[in-house]
Order: structure tokens, then C-alpha cells, then sequence
């Protein structure tokens, strides 16, 4: 059984469509969701939760349909969202009390080892906390739900680097205990560290879905000084870009018999940096 | 719902609901315009849908674990409640008003049951003008209270204005309560009727806007 399975979406805006967004969650593992700002990341997630309401497509979770079940669905997934503070001048106490009244499998004594363990004080107001403990407290909240499947919009982006990292820990550590992790972000480093899978983006358009490993292993970078490409190679090279001592582009690992420049591994920046490109060229 | 209207008192009321709820005493003002004390409600509204707004009141919402149109009955029920309250807290000041050794409201409709009526269906005025308009776009509270505030001050022109120009108001409803008891009751029932009616269709328009609405 899928976790998420999102079939032939489609949500078309004047400036900006979603096309045939289809996509599927394996359970326990850390899918990144990744795009440039603006290729339809956020767009996606609301369309999930019906904030948007697409024009045609599918979405199941566990296996059933989202729009006859939004109420069972909602008590097993949580949504973290690094950009939106909910009531920022009342204490997270209160703001818990209310919260935790809806949930049918709250869990009292997960809630208080989430918030010991994240150093959170419960006497403080949303604006009193670090853009990282926010995130967390988000997380605190979903995870004292039993929430199997977390759904995070960007909560890394606008992180120092050390709480970012002490977040993958987390995320990491979440799944291992089964906990399936859907986690959209332009900081493409995060998921080199914790991502099992990846989910790209481009101008409302899904690029790839596959392994991260096997993905990036798929693509490799050439550097060349310019007079050294063929025309031949030239039609195989995807995104070229200048550089410090020339220019850099990527090729495909299949494409690479024949090619006497010097490659190197491609990480998933480089990948994105040069998919993006492309289209620019 | 219970969870719900807990949830919008303790997270999404202003401040000020409670303390405009007080406002109720100014009918003792002895020459006041006195359905502008109902309309210190509307001002409450407003003001709780622009800190949900600041507060991302409905996104916290929709991520629970709640039908979308649940949103919407939660915070009408919540107006109502308001409203409700404001005018029960009235009653004991129009009962004082109508006792003060001083003379009838010169401004206009005085403190007494036809005033509860006639704000009835200010209310219920404000109310459809308000949502129909807020549920389309929640991020534009002021567009709604703007027009809302057009919608009511007409009212209370008109209403004022009958006070003194139509004979029968003038001579039978806005009288001391020991007067014409009978039309006044009438009027009453009416607005009641027409405030609840108001409210419901006010109710149905929003949930088929908001369904609509991307957020």
C-alpha cells in the first residue's frame, strides 16, 4: 500500500500551471521534493491538503481517497511548515490545549518527551522561538498525534547550518521508527544528508521520481575549457554554465562512452544547478 | 463544534469582543444613537477575522483534523454568540434607561424593545453582507467590513430617521415599554426571524464560497 499516491494532478493558474503531478510515497523512508522557488513545490502540497483545489487528478493516502476521508486521513498525518507561525503572541501551552482536543490518538506523554527533548519552554509564544524551534514545536505537535506520515514545506529554509543538521538527525531518527517523511526544500545539501528518495519539480512538471542515489549517480559533471567539445558532445551536454576556468555542464552517465574530458561525480546541487539552466539556455 | 468554538475563543477572538461586550452599559447614555452599541459587535468581527488573518488562523484550522465547512460554522457560531451576548448584556441597561429620571432619547430610537428588534436585523444584515463577502477571500477583511459598515450605517440612517419621520414608529415602537407592548413584540419576533434568516443564508453562501476558495 502506498502512503501517498498522487495521480495526473493538474491545477492551471494564469501565470503558472501544474501538469500531470504524479507521484508515490514508500513508507519509512525520507522523499525530498525539490524545485527551484516558484516550480510548484507549495502548490502541490496545498493541492494535497485541499487548500488548492486542483482541476483534475487523484490523491490517496493509505490507500484512500483524501476528499472522502479528509477527517480520518488528517489524524494520521502531520503537516510541518517551516514559513507560518499560528498565533504567534499565545503560549504554546494554550495553543496545545486546543489543538490536542481534536486528535483521537493524542498522546500526552509523547507531547512532553518531544517538548523536553527539543528544549522547548511551553510558557513561551510562538515569537519568542527560533525559526528551528518553531519546526520543532510543529514537529512535537505531530508526532504527539501519531502521525505516520509528516509532510514538511520547507522547514529547514531559513535555518542556521547546525540546527538544520540537528533537524535531519531528527528526521533520520523519525525514520527508522516506520515514520514516512515527505519534506519539500531548495536546499538540496539537507537531502543529500538524509533523502531516500527524490521527487524534482520543474515548472509545474515532475522531472524525476527515483532513487537519490541512483539519481545522482545517473548524471555526471564535465568541465571543459570551451574549445575541447565536439559537436558530437555539445548535444549531449545539459545545462552549460560558465565557470572560474571555463564552463561546466552536465551529461548523463549513459551518454559518457567516448568522452575524453575530465568528469567528475555530480551532487544533487550540481544536478539541479545545471537541469535548471538548461532551460535557460 | 464544541471543540471548535473552544478553540475560537481561547486562539482566534480579539481581545476586544469581551470588552466591546460591555459597551452594552452605554444605553444609559441619556442621547446616544443606540444601535451603534450593536454595531461595536461588527467591530469585534472584524477585528477577530483580522488577527486570524495576522495569525494564520485558517491554515492552523484547516490542518486539523475537521471538514473545511466546519471552519465556517465554528466562527459564524461564534458571531452569533457574540451577538447574542451583547444584546442578553443590553437588557438590564435598557430596563435602567427606561427608569432614569431623564427624558426619552432625543437622537432617535430609545432603549426599549423595538430598538432589540430593529438591531436584530442589523445584525443579520451585517452578518450576510460580512461572510458573503470574507469567505470569497479571507486575506481581504477590509474590503468585507468596508462595504459591511456602507450596508449598516445605511441602516442606522434610515432607522433613525424613521424614529422621527414615520408616524407610526414615532408615536407607537419607540415608546416607554409600557406602551403598545403588543407592536413592539411583533417587531421583535420579526427581527429576531429575520436575523436568524439572514445569518443562515449568510451561513450557506459562505460554505460554498470558502469550499471554492484556494488558499
Amino acid at each position: 500500500m502506498s502512503i501517498l499516491e498522487v495521480k495526473n494532478l493538474n491545477k492551471k493558474y494564469p501565470f503558472f500551471e501544474l501538469k500531470d503531478v504524479s507521484f508515490n510515497l514508500e513508507q519509512g523512508k525520507i522523499t525530498g521534493f525539490i524545485g527551484k522557488n516558484g516550480a510548484g513545490k507549495t502548490t502541490t502540497l496545498k493541492a494535497l491538503f485541499n487548500f488548492v483545489h486542483p482541476d483534475s487528478g487523484e490523491i490517496s493516502f493509505f490507500g484512500e481517497s483524501f476528499s472522502k476521508n479528509e477527517f480520518e486521513i488528517k489524524q494520521r498525518i502531520g503537516f510541518v511548515s517551516g514559513g507560518i507561525d499560528y498565533y504567534s503572541k499565545k503560549k504554546i501551552k494554550n495553543i496545545t490545549a486546543v489543538t490536542k482536543s481534536f486528535y483521537e490518538k493524542w498522546d500526552d506523554s509523547a507531547y512532553k518527551k518531544y517538548i523536553t527533548m527539543f528544549g522547548l519552554d511551553e510558557n513561551k509564544t510562538p515569537s519568542q522561538l527560533s525559526a528551528g524551534m518553531k519546526v520543532k514545536y510543529s514537529l512535537a505537535i505531530a508526532l504527539s498525534h501519531n502521525a505516520e506520515l509528516l509532510i514538511l514545506d520547507e522547514p529547514t529554509s531559513g535555518l542556521d547550518p547546525v540546527s538544520r543538521d540537528d533537524l535531519l538527525d531528527i528526521f533520520m531518527e523519525l525514520c527508522n521508527e516506520g515514520i514516512t517523511i515527505l519534506f519539500s526544500t531548495h536546499i538540496t545539501s539537507d537531502l543529500d544528508k538524509c533523502a531516500d528518495n527524490i521527487i524534482y519539480i520543474k515548472n509545474g512538471k515532475i522531472l524525476a521520481e527515483s532513487k537519490i542515489n541512483s539519481f545522482v549517480k545517473s548524471y555526471k559533471v564535465l568541465e571543459f575549457t570551451g574549445e575541447d567539445v565536439t559537436d558530437v558532445l555539445k548535444q549531449k551536454l545539459i545545462g552549460r554554465k560558465k565557470t572560474k576556468n571555463g564552463y561546466s555542464a552536465l551529461i548523463k552517465t549513459s551518454d559518457l562512452q567516448g568522452v575524453t574530458i575530465n568528469c567528475k561525480e555530480a551532487d544533487l546541487e550540481e544536478i539541479m544547478i545545471h537541469i535548471e539552466k538548461e532551460g535557460e539556455n | 463544534m464544541r471543540k471548535l468554538l473552544k478553540k475560537e475563543i481561547s486562539l482566534s477572538m480579539h481581545p476586544t469582543a469581551a470588552i466591546f461586550l460591555l459597551l452594552s452599559m452605554m444605553l444609559l447614555i441619556p442621547n446616544y444613537p443606540y444601535y451603534v452599541i450593536f454595531f461595536y459587535t461588527s467591530l469585534a468581527i472584524f477585528f477577530t477575522c483580522l488577527l486570524g488573518r495576522e495569525n494564520n488562523d485558517v491554515f492552523f484550522s484547516m490542518m486539523l483534523p475537521i471538514h473545511k465547512k466546519d471552519i465556517v460554522k465554528a466562527r459564524i457560531s461564534f458571531v452569533v454568540l457574540l451577538e447574542l451576548a451583547q444584546i442578553i448584556i443590553a437588557i438590564p441597561f435598557a430596563f435602567l434607561r427606561q427608569s432614569m429620571p431623564v427624558p426619552p432619547n432625543e437622537v432617535g430610537m430609545g432603549a426599549n424593545i423595538t430598538l432589540f428588534g430593529f438591531s436584530f436585523i442589523m445584525l443579520g444584515v451585517f452578518n450576510l453582507v460580512f461572510f458573503s463577502i470574507y469567505y470569497k477571500d479571507v486575506t481581504k477583511v477590509g474590503v468585507a467590513f468596508n462595504i459591511s459598515c456602507i450596508i449598516v450605517s445605511l441602516y442606522i440612517t434610515v432607522a433613525e430617521t424613521c424614529a422621527h419621520v414615520v408616524p407610526f414608529v414615532k408615536n407607537y415602537l419607540n415608546t416607554n415599554d409600557t406602551q403598545y407592548i403588543p407592536y413592539k413584540l411583533i417587531v421583535l419576533v420579526i427581527g429576531i426571524v429575520i436575523y436568524a434568516a439572514l445569518t443562515f443564508v449568510a451561513y450557506n453562501k459562505s460554505v460554498k464560497s470558502f469550499e471554492k476558495l484556494d488558499l
